[in-house]
């Protein structure tokens, strides 16, 4: 006792992670999860057909930002009747010019013509398309790369995980915690409203609603999926919330002076955190699987937003295009496990009742 | 005794509501605490014992307002607690702290030391960073630990180091009053020892007033000025720790004396072993609460709730006890003999040879 160790002591959160750390299965789960974030983050450096990085006419550009947000591509470009083929066109109009390539050079919007790229043929299409050496993946009905729409839609496939389940876990923490704290009528009143939209079918509401928008985007269904999708999350907030607020410490905050804010954020939720989390994580793989369901049902983003269920769906019309099958069914099993694996790590790796079990 | 008591508590009531059925509609409630009165003056100990859910917890969490009592009164140094409200009550709460009896669930598992001990001092805005840490590491020290805790973790102490900590917790307020509810039960008996000092250290020190709650009658006696004995929700016998401990009135407070294991043969008694469970607290019987179980029920017993009688400054509810008292001259030696010779007739109740335990 008498040894002075000032060092602070490793909380909670770092012994969690030293525990989901030993997990392998989970350590690739998570490293898998990562690598989809990189490939979002670098889908234009990954596959498309504009340049990275480019010098035109004494000016450096990175035309590549336009598959981001249509305006970030250069107006120059434009100007010049580019229209949207690079390799020719820089030669042409610039022999000075350099440029960067994405390390594969397809179109994940467009079948890529013949000599686009300098003595290459144009995509094949339909039942001709199948995986080769330029289209690694495949092309779908219209001649489209397989793989490159499968990179440009790991973007969708993990902004639909994330952004529901953000919006799903904020109401449920909120309503649950509300509900269980202050207990009584408040209580009543939350419990009731839970159990209300619990009722509600997501998909089916998600049809409707795409069916009475004029412009349904990606955002919509997230905005669904999160508005819905938190009932389960507000229970389970709620019962950690019931159990921790009649706990010794939180009476004992209470003696000291401490308000029901305080003790709600400084106390139980710090507390109720760990629990909550592994059904947010489960969440998420299931928002990535109800988008997938929803693109193959042709009620995903509306082209040309790339996402794996749209790839699916094309599948629908020759299901001997086998590669329109696999490989985004494979990407979709694989996140999705993935989640679950970190979930179940996450549940084990926080819950202090499993954890002395093992001992 | 003379002066106004620091805590004064009248008719005492905490009753918790028992709902049913879909629209919540109350259909009773339990009286964990019914009607509790006492008084505990600057620098007094009192001891409240009873067995398990006799309301003992219920009345140290109502007189700091963590359990909202729904009747009687609550005055501490002349406040009263029960109307006070808002930045007051924060004020009071202050003054008053309060140990647990678990020193695993009363520290925050995600809170450093260091958050749990400044918390108090932040919500109450006491003093500068400098001055607060200045104050935890008095309070440490004060319970036998060091400023190196302030940086752990509570999973990183024992039980006994904890309940230190819990202490330091209510001490750095620096408080006139503590609640302390059976701060050394959940404790192994080597450091029982240790707690049980290092609290009559500070209530030296300190100049602590205590209210001791506890099912252990022997820590008890060695703290506590004074005794108040609960038996489901209300006190039935109170009365200075030593005129208590020699002569116990109430025989339900004898009862409760029988069971406690003595190393010394002169004062081994032969164990009394009460029959049944405790009635429900939600449906207490009618008469002296007691009765079902006492081994000399009258009818009276069974129709009267029996009234205090006072015999210098031993306070008790039973009807058979004021009668031996009235017989013996108020008398309470005498009177506890004879009362204990009746409980110690066969007939009465099912009786246990003791002494082996």
């Amino acid at each position: 006792m008498k040894a002075a160790v000032a060092a602070r002591s490793t909380g909670f959160w770092a012994e969690a992670w030293k525990r989901f750390r030993r997990k392998k299965l989970a350590m690739a789960a998570l490293t898998f999860i990562g690598g989809l974030l990189l490939t979002a983050l670098f889908a234009p450096a990954i596959a498309g057909t504009k340049p990275v990085l480019c010098r035109y006419k004494g000016t450096i550009y990175a035309p590549c930002l336009g598959y981001f947000d249509r305006r970030l591509e250069p107006a120059i470009f434009t100007k010049d009747r580019f229209r949207g083929t690079y390799p020719r066109n820089l030669k042409e109009k610039d022999p000075e010019s350099w440029a960067i390539w994405p390390l594969v050079f397809q179109d994940p919007y467009r079948s890529v013509r013949a000599d686009e790229w300098p003595g290459e043929p144009a995509n094949p299409a339909r039942d001709e398309g199948r995986p080769s050496r330029r289209n690694l993946f495949g092309t779908d009905q219209a001649g489209v790369d397989v793989f490159a729409k499968m990179v440009h839609g790991t973007t969708i496939a993990l902004l639909v995980g994330f952004v529901s389940m953000g919006i799903a876990g904020t109401i449920g923490i909120i309503v649950g915690a509300v509900g269980g704290y202050f207990g009584g009528w408040v209580d009543m009143v939350t419990s009731r409203v839970t159990e209300i939209v619990m009722c509600i079918p997501t998909l089916v509401l998600i049809l409707a609603v795409i069916a009475v928008i004029e412009k349904p985007t990606i955002w919509h269904t997230m905005a669904i999926i999160g508005a819905t999708g938190w009932t389960g999350i507000a229970r389970l907030t709620r019962g950690e919330f019931l159990r921790l607020k009649g706990s010794e410490f939180v009476m004992a905050a209470k003696a000291s002076g401490a308000g029901p804010v305080r003790i709600m954020l400084r106390h139980i939720l710090p507390n109720a955190l760990a629990p909550v989390l592994v059904p947010i994580t489960f969440g998420i793989a299931s928002a990535v699987l109800l988008e997938s369901s929803l693109s193959f049902l042709g009620f995903g983003p509306p082209p040309p937003t790339a996402s794996w269920g749209s790839v699916l769906n094309d599948a629908r019309s020759n299901l001997a295009m086998w590669w329109l099958v696999a490989f985004p069914g494979i990407a979709i099993f694989l996140t999705v496990l993935a989640y679950n694996l970190i979930g179940e790590a996450l549940q084990e790796a926080t819950d202090p009742r499993l954890r002395e079990a093992r001992k | 005794m003379s002066a106004e008591p620091l805590l004064a508590v009248s008719g005492l009531e905490t009753h918790f509501p028992v709902r049913r059925g879909l629209m919540r509609r109350q259909v009773g409630s339990v009286r964990a605490v019914d009607g509790v009165s006492f008084a505990i003056a600057k620098r007094r100990t009192l001891g409240l014992v009873g067995e398990s859910g006799c309301g003992k917890t219920t009345v140290g969490r109502s007189i700091l307002r963590l359990v909202e009592p729904t009747g009687g009164s609550v005055r501490f140094a002349g406040i009263d607690v029960r109307a006070t409200h808002g930045s007051a009550l924060a004020a009071l709460r202050r003054r008053m702290q309060i140990v647990f009896q678990d020193p695993y669930g009363s520290l925050n598992p995600r809170m450093t030391i260091r958050a749990i001990l400044e918390e108090g001092l932040v919500i109450h805005r006491l003093g500068t960073a400098a001055e607060r840490l200045e104050r935890m590491q008095r309070a440490l020290e004060r319970t036998g630990l060091t400023a190196a805790a302030l940086g752990r973790y509570p999973h990183e102490f024992s039980g006994g180091q904890r309940q230190r900590i819990a202490i330091a917790r209510a001490l750095v307020l620096e408080p006139e009053f503590l609640v302390l509810d059976e701060p050394v039960s959940a404790l192994d008996v080597s450091i029982q020892a240790q707690v049980v000092n290092l609290l009559v250290e500070l209530r030296e020190q300190l100049g602590l007033t205590y209210l001791f709650i506890s099912h252990d009658l022997s820590v008890v006696e060695y703290l506590a000025d004074e005794v108040a004995v609960m038996y489901l929700g209300r006190i039935v016998e109170h009365a200075a720790a030593d005129a208590l401990y020699r002569a116990p009135l109430h025989p339900y407070t004898r009862a409760l004396f029988s069971a406690v294991p003595r190393i010394d043969p002169a004062r081994r008694s032969r164990r009394i072993v009460l029959t049944g469970d405790v009635p429900s607290p939600a449906n207490p019987p009618p008469g002296c609460r007691f009765h079902p179980r006492c081994p000399l029920a009258e009818r009276v017993c069974r129709e009267v709730d029996p009234p205090a009688t006072v015999v210098a400054g031993h306070t008790v509810h039973c009807h058979v006890a004021a009668r031996e008292l009235e017989k013996a001259g108020g008398d309470a030696e005498t009177a506890a003999a004879t009362v204990a010779d009746m409980m110690a007739r066969p007939l009465a109740g099912t009786l246990v040879g003791g002494g082996d335990s």
